[in-house]
C-alpha cells in the first residue's frame, strides 16, 4: 500500500507542478513599483490585486509580494486587495514605490455565510446559522471532520464515544432529539453533495462549516433537514500564482483515567488472606488491560495542497496522507487520497464551471475496537495468558484478547470517492440558470479470518479456522437545476429568488461469505472456497440491495428593505419513496425576517452598537430517514424447515404489518434570536430562543396481536416537544499593537419531552430504551411515560440493605421491600436524567507578536450517569473475577446480586480542559520560497474536573434515546474505549 | 473554455432525458424482498408460507431460550426452576416471580409469550386467506392439495389457540388478518368451543401421520390435541369430557394411524425418543418440531436454558449455556434408583469430559467453582460459603441436578444438533386415558389405566425388577399417576396442566414456593396488550 502511495503522489505532483507553471502571471512594463507584505510577519504577499484607483488598470504581486505597475496620467492612489485582508489604499507618491502592509480581515471572512443552495452576507441573514471557519477548528488532530467543530457551536452536540478509536465516528445532534427511530443526525451537505460522505474531508482542505440550527434556515432541505443541516464548504484556488501548502502533525497518545481495578499483587494478597474465597492464587501476576495497550501508538498527518488561479479560473488540489492509532492494539486506520477543485469562468464570463473531485482510500485495522476491554479489567489477575509450556490459555467462559490479537485478523478496505459538477450560465441580468450533478460511491471490502489455532476457531468451529469476507458498495446521485434572480429596485428593495427542482437517489447492495474447515492458515480469507464447509453446508453466504429515491421541487425568496428589513420564504415540496402510498409528498414551508435596529434613528446616536438584529423565524421540515420499504408488508424468511420431500427449503411470512399511511416526521420550530456586536466590534454574538415540536413521530406500536400478524406496526403517532436557548459571546478582552486576548464563549440548554405518545389507533404508556445489559438481564435503565423528560432513569429507590447485606428497596408506600417484590409500574421512580441539561464551552485565546496560545474548555453540565461500571464491579459477586477496589470499600457491605437502582445514578457534569495549543509563527521577512510557516504544540484532553467515579464522562454516550449509560460493558450497541490524554506536534508551511 | 463549453453541453444533454423520464417516480424496487401480494405464486411458495408458523412454533412451544408456553409451563410449576446464581439468573426478577407465582400483568415472560404464541396464530391465518383466495391452479396446486394446506393450518391454528385457552384462557377470537380490529375478549368457554370445532371440521380432511409429515401437523396430531382438549375440559370449560378423552386416545391407539416411522407405536426404550436421529428412531412421536442442522442449519435452541457455561465438554461438543433451568431439590429424589429414566434423562454429580471413562473432570472457570471439577448437586445453596439457606437467590454455578433428555450428540455424529422436540407423544396419549379412567371411577385405577401407565413404565426398569416397581391397582393412586406423570414427562412443558387437574398448582406447596391465589391457574392478560385494545379484559383476579 505504502508503494501505491508514493507512486500516485509522485504522478500527482509532477502534474500539478505543470499545471503551476503554465498559470504564473506575466508582468508588465515599470512605473510604480512595490511590495505587498503581510502583517504580522512581514511575509510577502502573493497574489494581491493592485488597481489604480477609478480605472480598470490593475495589476498582481508575484510569489515575492512585489508588483509594478504602469499608472496613467491623473491617477491618485493604488487600491490593494486580497481575499480575507483588509483593503488598504496608498497615495501615488513622487517616489514612484509603494510598498504596503495588509493585515488580516477576520471578518471578512465571516461576512458571508453558506446558507442552502448559496450563501448570504451575514447581516441580511434571518434565522438561525451559525458558520465556523478554519481558524477557529479544534486542533487536536481530527479523526473526523465533526470533531473540528466540537463544542464551537451552541446546540451542536458532539461526543466521541470512541475515543481513539480511528474507526468511529462521532454521536451527533443538534438541539436534542428530533425522531425516536428514524434519523436523529443532521444532514451533511458537502460543497453542495446532499448526504456527504465525511470521510472526504480532511481538516485542512474545509475552508468553513456552517449549520442551519432552525427551522426556518433548513426548511430548504424539507425531509432530510430535521436534524438540522450541516454545510461543509472545501478551500477553493484564489487568484494569484500557485501557493503550495504543507500541513502536518504527529500524535501520541497516552492512558489516564483507568478503572480502578485491584492490582495482581492486591488481589494475590486478598486471596491470601481469605478476603477472596473462592479464587485460587495461580501464581501469576498479570496486568491484563495494560497488555492490549498499543504504548507505542503514533499517530501522524500530512497534507500537500497546491492552488492558485487567475482571472478566469482557480484550481485548488490536495493530497493526504494520515496513519491514526488508537491506544489500543490492533486499531488503525490508514488512509490516503486527495482533493481538487477547478473552477472557471467562459462565455465571456457567462458561464460558470466548478468541478470538484475527492476520494478516499483507507485500510481499517477493526480487530479491536474497545469491546475487548471488559473481560480483561475483570480477568483474575493471577492468571496468565499462556500456559505453562508457552501456549495461548483458553478457556470457554471468556476470551483470551491478548491470543485474539495474533490468531486473527480483521481489516476493511474502503473507497469513497465523489464528484460534483455545477454549470452557472447567466442569461440575462440578474437571471442565473445552474445545474448541479454530484455522484458518490462508498464501497468496502472486510476480511476476517481466525487461525486455526485461535480461540475462536477451537471454540466454535473443532480448530478449522474461520474466515469471512463481506462487501457493500452504495451509489448516491443527485441532480438539482436552480434558476436564481436578483433584482434591486431603487436601490432599496433587494429580492434574491431561487426556485429549484432536486432528484436523489441512492443504491446499496452487499455480499457475504463465510466458511470454515481449512487445513491450514496459508489463504487466511483470501481462499474461501478452501474451506470444507462448503460442502458441508455449514458456509455462510448472503447478498442484499435496496434503494430509494426523493424527489423535491423547491424555492427561496429573500427580500431586503435597504438595510433595514429581511424578509425570507421558502417552500420546499418533497416525496420519498419509503413513505405509504396514501402520504408520498409533502409540503415544508418556512418564513423569517430580520430587523436591523442600529439603522433605525433611535439607535443611530447609540455610538457603542456596531450591530443590533432582531430575526424571528418559523419553519417546518420533515424527516424521511427511515429504512428502505417500510411501508410495504413484505415476506421475510423465517428458517429453514422440512418439506414433503425430504427436502428443507426456506420458509416464508409476513414480516411487517401494513401502514400505507406512513409518512414523514414533521418538526415545526419558531426561533427568535439576536445578532449583536458592541464596541467597535469587541463584543460580538448571538442569543438565540426556541422552540420546536416534532409531530407524526415514527415509532414501532405494539400491534394488536390479535388480530394483526406481527407485533409491531410502524406508525406515525409521537410528539416530541423542545425549547431551547442558546447564546454565544465573542469578546476582544485586550487588543493592543502586540497583544491580544480573546474569549469565545457557547452556551446552550434545551429540554426535550415525549408530549404524546398515543393516537386513537396506537396507545403506549411508555417507552424504555437504554438496555443495561451484563449480568443478571436487568432490563432497561431509561423509561419515558407520555408527557415526561426523554432521559429519564426510572427504577428502583435504595433503602439500604439488609444486616445480610441484601437489597431493600423503597415501595410507593414508603416500606421496604427486596427487589422482586417491587412492582415496576407503581413502586419504581424517576430516579435521574441522563440528558446534559447545559452545555458550556470557553475557548480564550491569546495572541503575543508571533506567538498564540488557545485555551479550550468544553463540558456537560446538569445530568445523571448510571455507572454500570461500579454496579457490576463494584460487588463480591464478580468474584472470582477481579473486581474494583470499591467491592471491598464503598460496597463492602452488598452481598446479593446485581440490582439497578439509584444507588448507582451519579450525578455527571463535567468541565475538561480539552485543547491546549501553542503555536508560533516563524517570521520569514523577504523569504523568497517560505512565505509562512507556523509550528505549534497541541495537548488534548489534559484534565477533566468532575464528580463522576466512573469512566472519562465525555465518552458517555449524550445524544439520541439511550443516552447517560456508563460503556463499561458492550450491551446497547456502547463500546468501551479508553480515555486518552494526547500530545501532539503540528507544522504548516506555505510556499 | 471551449472544452468546458462542450462538456457542459453534452453533461446537460446526457442528464436531459434522466430528469424527464424520472421526474416524480416515487416507485420502490424490491430487490432483494417480496411483498405478500406477489408471493404465492408456485407450490414451493406456497408450502413455504404453510410451514412458517412450524419454525416460528420453534420459538413458543420448545424451550428455545425464549419466553414461550414453555418456560410459562415449567418455572411455574413444582419441577423446574431458574434460580439466582451468584451472579448469574437474576433476569429482572422474571424467574423469581414465576416460581412464587407472584408475576405482574407487566412482567416479560407473559408478555412475550403472548407476543410469541398470537404472532404464530397470525402466520396461519395469513396463510389460510392467502391460499384460500386464490385458485388452486394460479399456485400450481391441485383442488385437493389446496384443501390439504388450508385444514393442515386451520388445525395448526387450533394447536396454538389450545395452548392460548391453556394459558390465558379469555381471549378473543379472530379469524381474519387485520380484522376487527381491537377484537372482543370471548369467554374461556367459547374459546374451548371454537378450538373442538375447529379441530372437529377439519380433522377428516387432514391427511394421515407419514414420514412425509414429518415436523407438521396431521390427523394424528389432531385427535393428540382433542385429547389434551377433552383432557383439560373439566378445567377450561367447567364440564368434564372423559369420555371424549377416551374416545380420541383410542383414535390414535386402535384407529387406521399412520406415524413417522411406520405405525404409531410406544417406543421400546428410553433413547429413540430423545436421540439426535430420533426422527428416524422414534415411533412414539405425533407432533414434533423437527431440525436438522446437518443440511439445514435448523437446529434446537434448547441448549441456552439447560446447559452450564462449560456443558460442551460433558458432551464432546460445542453448545454451552446460560446455566438457567434447574431440577428444584427433592425432585431427584423421587425416582427409584432402579428407575433408568434417572440416569438417563439427569445429570447428577461429578462431570466428566465426553468419552474419557471418567477420567478426565471437567473444569469450570470464572464463578463459584472457579478451576474445580464442575459437580452438579441436588440441593440449590451456597455451599462454598457453607450455607444451608436453600431459595431462589442462594443457587451457585453448580445448583440443582440438570436436564439430560434428549440429546444433541457429540459433534461428530452424523445427526448431531438435529433432534426433534416432540410436542405430543404417544406415551403421554396413554397416561392420559389412564388418567380419564381413573377420573371416571372416582379417582381410582382401573386395571385397564394400570395397564397404559405400566406400558410407558416398564421401559425404565430392567426385566429382573419390574415385577416389584410395577403399578397395580392398588398402588396406582391418584397421587402416584401425578408423580409417575411427573418421572415420565419430565421437561416436556406439562407439569403446570398436570398440577392444575389435581387442583395442586395454586394450592400446592413445593421448595421455595407456598401456595398462591387461585386465580392464578390462568395467566394475566399482559398490560401492553390491553393498553392497545380497550375491549380486552383482564383476567378475574389481576388488577384492572
Amino acid at each position: 500500500m505504502k508503494r501505491g502511495f508514493s507512486f500516485l503522489s509522485r504522478v500527482c505532483l509532477h502534474s500539478l507542478w505543470m499545471l503551476l507553471l503554465s498559470l504564473v502571471a506575466v508582468s508588465q512594463s515599470r512605473t510604480i513599483t512595490g511590495k505587498v507584505t503581510e502583517t504580522p510577519g512581514n511575509t510577502p504577499l502573493p497574489g494581491v490585486t493592485v488597481q489604480v484607483k477609478g480605472s480598470t488598470k490593475g495589476t498582481q504581486t508575484g510569489p515575492d509580494g512585489t508588483y509594478k505597475l504602469e499608472v496613467p496620467q491623473g491617477a491618485t492612489s493604488l487600491v490593494f486587495t486580497f481575499v480575507g485582508y483588509k483593503r488598504e489604499e496608498l497615495l501615488i507618491t513622487a517616489s514612484g514605490t509603494a510598498n504596503v502592509s495588509l493585515s488580516a480581515d477576520v471578518t471578512a471572512l465571516k461576512d458571508v455565510v453558506v446558507v442552502g443552495y448559496g450563501t448570504q452576507k451575514k447581516s441580511e441573514v434571518t434565522s438561525a446559522v451559525t458558520s465556523i471557519t478554519a481558524e477557529d477548528f479544534r486542533q487536536s488532530g481530527a479523526r473526523n471532520a465533526l470533531d473540528l467543530v466540537q463544542g464551537k457551536v451552541a446546540g451542536l452536540q458532539i461526543s466521541r464515544l470512541g475515543g481513539t478509536n480511528p474507526n468511529t465516528g462521532v454521536a451527533i445532534q443538534l438541539r436534542g432529539v428530533t425522531s425516536l427511530t428514524g434519523s436523529q443526525q443532521p444532514l451533511v451537505v458537502i460543497d453542495g453533495i446532499p448526504n456527504g460522505n465525511l470521510d472526504l474531508l480532511q481538516q485542512d482542505d474545509i475552508e468553513s462549516i456552517s449549520v442551519l440550527k432552525d427551522g426556518s434556515a433548513a426548511a430548504i432541505y424539507g425531509t432530510q433537514a430535521n436534524g438540522g443541516v450541516i454545510l461543509v464548504t472545501t478551500k477553493r484556488g484564489k487568484k494569484g500564482p500557485a501557493r503550495v501548502d504543507y500541513n502536518t502533525y504527529f500524535r501520541k497518545e497516552y492512558v489516564q483515567r483507568r478503572p480502578d481495578f485491584l492490582s495482581a499483587d492486591e488481589f494475590a494478597a486478598k486471596i491470601a488472606s481469605g478476603e477472596i474465597p473462592n479464587a485460587t492464587d495461580k501464581g501469576h501476576r498479570t496486568d491484563f488491560v495494560d497488555l492490549l495497550v498499543d504504548h507505542g501508538n503514533l499517530s501522524q498527518y500530512h497534507n500537500l495542497a497546491v492552488s492558485g488561479g487567475n482571472e478566469s479560473s482557480s484550481y485548488r488540489a490536495s493530497m493526504y496522507y494520515q496513519n491514526l492509532e488508537g491506544i489500543l492494539k490492533e486499531n488503525e486506520r490508514r488512509q490516503y487520497g486527495g482533493r481538487i477543485s477547478i473552477n472557471s469562468k467562459g462565455l465571456n464570463d457567462r458561464l460558470t464551471t466548478q468541478i470538484n473531485l475527492a476520494t478516499n482510500f483507507n485500510k481499517a485495522n477493526r480487530l479491536t475496537d474497545g469491546g475487548n476491554l471488559a473481560g480483561y479489567y475483570a480477568f483474575q489477575p493471577t492468571y496468565s495468558p499462556y500456559n505453562a509450556d508457552g501456549s495461548w490459555y483458553f478457556e470457554t467462559t471468556s476470551t483470551n484478547e491478548l491470543a485474539r490479537l495474533f490468531q486473527q485478523t480483521n481489516m476493511r478496505q474502503q473507497q469513497t470517492s465523489s464528484g460534483d459538477a455545477k454549470l452557472t450560465l447567466d442569461l440575462v441580468k440578474g437571471l442565473k440558470a445552474s445545474l448541479f450533478g454530484s455522484l458518490q460511491r462508498d464501497s468496502w471490502t472486510d476480511g476476517a479470518y481466525a487461525d486455526l489455532a485461535s480461540e475462536l476457531s477451537k471454540e466454535t468451529y473443532q480448530g478449522t479456522g474461520y474466515a469471512s469476507q463481506n462487501n457493500e458498495m452504495s451509489n448516491k446521485y443527485a441532480l438539482e437545476p436552480t434558476v436564481e434572480y436578483n433584482i434591486s429596485i431603487n436601490n432599496k428593495h433587494n429580492i434574491t429568488a431561487i426556485g429549484g427542482y432536486s432528484y436523489r437517489y441512492e443504491v446499496y447492495q452487499g455480499f457475504n461469505a463465510n466458511n470454515y474447515g481449512f487445513v491450514n492458515d496459508r489463504f487466511e480469507e483470501n481462499n474461501l472456497n478452501a474451506g470444507n464447509q462448503l460442502k458441508l453446508g455449514k458456509a455462510g453466504m448472503g447478498s442484499y440491495k435496496n434503494d430509494n429515491t426523493l424527489v423535491a421541487f423547491f424555492g427561496r425568496v429573500n427580500y431586503a428593505f435597504g438595510t433595514k428589513y429581511m424578509v425570507s420564504a421558502i417552500l420546499r415540496r418533497e416525496g420519498s419513496s419509503r413513505f405509504g402510498a396514501n402520504n408520498k409528498w409533502g409540503n415544508f414551508p418556512a418564513i423569517s425576517a430580520g430587523w436591523n435596529l442600529k439603522e433605525e434613528s433611535f439607535l443611530h446616536d447609540a455610538s457603542f452598537i456596531d450591530q443590533l438584529k432582531l430575526r424571528a423565524g418559523y419553519g417546518v421540515t420533515g424527516n424521511s430517514g427511515i429504512n428502505n420499504y417500510s411501508s410495504l408488508v413484505t415476506m421475510g424468511t423465517g428458517g429453514n424447515y422440512i418439506n414433503p420431500d425430504g427436502v428443507w427449503r426456506q420458509t416464508y411470512g409476513p414480516n411487517k404489518n401494513p401502514n400505507p399511511d406512513l409518512k414523514w416526521e414533521k418538526k415545526a420550530e419558531l426561533n427568535v434570536g439576536i445578532d449583536y456586536g458592541f464596541f467597535r466590534g469587541r463584543l460580538t454574538g448571538s442569543v438565540d430562543v426556541f422552540t420546536r415540536k416534532t409531530s407524526d413521530v415514527l415509532e414501532s406500536f405494539t400491534a394488536q396481536l390479535p388480530p394483526f400478524v406481527t407485533d409491531n406496526v410502524y406508525a406515525n403517532v409521537g410528539t416530541l416537544k423542545s425549547n431551547g436557548f442558546e447564546l454565544t459571546i465573542n469578546s476582544t478582552n485586550v487588543d493592543m499593537k502586540d497583544f491580544r486576548w480573546t474569549t469565545d464563549v457557547a452556551f446552550s440548554t434545551a429540554t426535550t419531552k415525549l408530549a404524546k405518545f398515543s393516537s386513537s389507533l396506537y396507545k403506549a404508556t411508555y417507552k424504555e430504551y437504554g438496555g443495561i445489559g451484563g449480568f443478571g438481564a436487568l432490563g432497561n435503565a431509561i423509561r419515558t411515560y407520555e408527557g415526561g423528560k426523554l432521559g429519564n432513569f426510572y427504577g428502583k429507590r435504595f433503602a439500604g440493605f439488609t444486616e445480610d447485606g441484601l437489597w431493600q428497596f423503597y415501595k410507593k408506600d414508603g416500606t421496604k421491600a427486596s427487589a422482586d417484590q417491587l412492582n415496576s409500574a407503581t413502586d419504581f421512580a424517576v430516579i435521574g436524567n441522563a440528558i446534559p441539561k447545559y452545555y458550556l464551552s470557553v475557548t480564550n485565546s491569546f495572541k503575543y507578536k508571533n506567538w498564540d496560545l488557545r485555551v479550550f474548555m468544553r463540558g456537560r453540565l446538569g445530568y445523571d450517569v448510571l455507572n454500570t461500571m461500579e454496579m457490576f464491579y463494584g460487588t463480591k459477586k464478580q468474584l472470582p473475577n477481579n473486581v474494583l477496589h470499591s467491592a471491598f470499600t464503598k460496597h463492602a457491605q452488598l452481598k446479593d446480586g446485581y440490582q439497578y437502582s439509584d444507588y448507582y445514578i451519579e450525578k455527571g457534569g463535567y468541565m475538561k480542559l480539552d485543547e491546549v495549543t501553542i503555536g508560533y509563527n516563524v517570521p520569514f521577512n523577504g523569504n523568497k520560497y517560505i512565505h509562512n510557516m507556523r509550528i505549534y504544540f497541541t495537548g488534548g484532553n489534559l484534565a477533566t474536573i468532575t464528580g463522576y467515579s466512573g469512566n472519562d464522562p465525555d465518552f458517555i454516550k449524550d445524544t439520541g434515546l439511550n443516552p447517560g449509560i456508563d460503556a463499561l460493558n458492550n450491551s446497547d450497541n456502547r463500546t468501551p474505549y479508553m480515555s486518552t490524554r494526547s500530545f501532539m506536534f503540528g507544522l504548516n508551511v506555505g510556499f | 473554455m471551449k472544452q468546458f463549453r462542450k462538456i457542459a453541453t453534452y453533461t446537460a444533454l446526457a442528464l436531459l432525458p434522466v430528469f424527464a423520464n424520472s421526474c416524480t417516480d416515487l416507485s420502490e424496487n424490491l430487490y432483494d424482498q417480496i411483498s405478500t401480494d406477489e408471493f404465492y405464486a408456485n407450490k414451493n411458495e406456497v408450502v413455504s408460507a404453510v410451514l412458517r408458523p412450524y419454525t416460528h412454533a420453534n420459538a413458543w412451544i420448545t424451550p428455545s431460550g425464549q419466553n414461550g408456553w414453555w418456560r410459562l409451563s415449567e418455572l411455574s410449576a413444582d419441577q423446574l426452576a431458574w434460580p439466582q446464581k451468584g451472579r448469574h439468573g437474576y433476569d429482572d426478577g422474571n424467574w423469581i416471580r414465576l416460581h412464587y407465582h407472584t408475576w405482574t400483568v407487566d412482567d416479560a415472560p407473559i408478555r412475550d409469550c403472548w407476543r410469541l404464541v398470537w404472532m404464530g396464530t397470525g402466520f396461519c391465518t395469513t396463510a389460510i386467506e392467502n391460499i384460500e383466495k386464490r385458485d388452486a391452479s394460479a399456485m400450481g396446486l391441485t383442488q385437493a392439495e389446496k384443501d390439504g394446506y388450508v385444514s393442515e393450518l386451520r388445525l395448526l391454528r387450533a394447536f396454538h389457540y389450545l395452548r392460548i385457552l391453556d394459558l390465558w384462557g379469555n381471549v378473543p377470537i379472530v379469524t381474519k388478518v387485520g380484522e376487527p380490529t381491537s377484537p372482543p375478549t370471548a369467554t374461556r368457554k367459547e374459546v374451548f368451543e371454537f378450538v373442538e370445532k375447529e379441530i372437529k371440521d377439519h380433522i377428516d380432511k387432514a391427511p394421515h401421520l407419514s414420514k412425509a409429515l414429518l415436523g407438521r401437523m396431521s390427523k394424528e396430531g389432531a385427535y393428540a390435541m382433542l385429547v389434551e382438549l377433552y383432557l383439560n375440559a373439566e378445567k377450561w370449560s367447567g364440564t368434564a369430557r372423559w369420555d371424549d378423552c377416551i374416545a380420541a386416545a383410542d383414535n390414535l391407539r386402535y384407529g387406521p394411524v399412520g406415524g413417522v416411522n411406520g405405525g404409531l407405536a410406544l417406543d421400546t426404550n428410553l433413547i429413540d425418543t430423545y436421540a439426535p436421529d430420533n426422527s428416524n428412531l422414534a415411533k412414539e412421536t405425533i407432533f414434533a418440531i423437527a431440525y436438522d442442522f446437518q443440511i439445514s442449519d435448523f437446529a434446537p435452541s434448547w441448549t441456552g436454558d439447560f446447559y452450564h457455561f462449560v456443558q460442551g465438554k460433558i458432551n464432546g461438543n460445542d453448545r454451552n449455556g446460560n446455566d438457567g433451568v434447574v431440577v428444584i431439590p427433592g425432585v431427584y429424589t423421587t425416582f427409584d434408583p432402579a428407575d433408568k429414566r434417572k440416569k438417563e434423562w439427569i445429570l447428577e454429580g461429578p462431570q466428566w469430559e465426553y468419552n474419557s471413562a471418567d477420567t478426565i473432570p471437567v473444569i469450570t472457570t470464572g464463578n463459584e467453582y472457579d478451576g474445580e471439577q464442575l459437580v452438579f448437586v441436588d440441593n440449590i445453596r451456597r455451599n462454598k460459603a457453607n450455607s444451608t439457606v436453600s431459595n431462589m437467590t442462594e443457587g451457585e454455578e453448580n445448583s440443582g441436578v440438570r436436564f439430560n433428555k434428549y440429546k444433541l450428540g457429540s459433534i461428530k455424529d452424523p445427526h448431531y444438533r438435529s433432534t426433534d422436540w416432540a410436542v405430543y407423544r404417544l406415551s403421554w396419549v396413554y397416561f392420559a386415558k389412564a388418567e380419564a379412567l381413573m377420573r371416571k371411577n372416582g379417582g381410582v385405577a382401573t386395571q385397564e389405566a394400570v395397564d397404559l401407565v405400566n406400558a410407558v413404565r416398564q421401559r425404565a426398569f430392567d426385566k429382573k425388577v419390574w415385577d416389584t416397581h410395577k403399578y397395580t391397582t392398588a398402588t396406582l393412586t391418584m397421587d402416584e399417576l401425578l408423580a409417575e406423570y411427573g418421572r415420565e414427562f419430565i421437561f416436556e412443558g406439562y407439569r403446570r396442566q398436570e398440577l392444575i387437574r389435581w387442583d395442586k398448582f395454586t394450592n400446592g406447596t413445593w421448595w421455595d414456593h407456598k401456595a398462591s391465589e387461585n386465580f392464578r391457574t390462568i395467566f394475566a392478560i399482559p398490560q401492553n396488550q390491553r393498553a392497545n385494545n380497550d375491549s380486552l379484559k383482564q383476567n378475574p383476579g389481576y388488577p384492572n
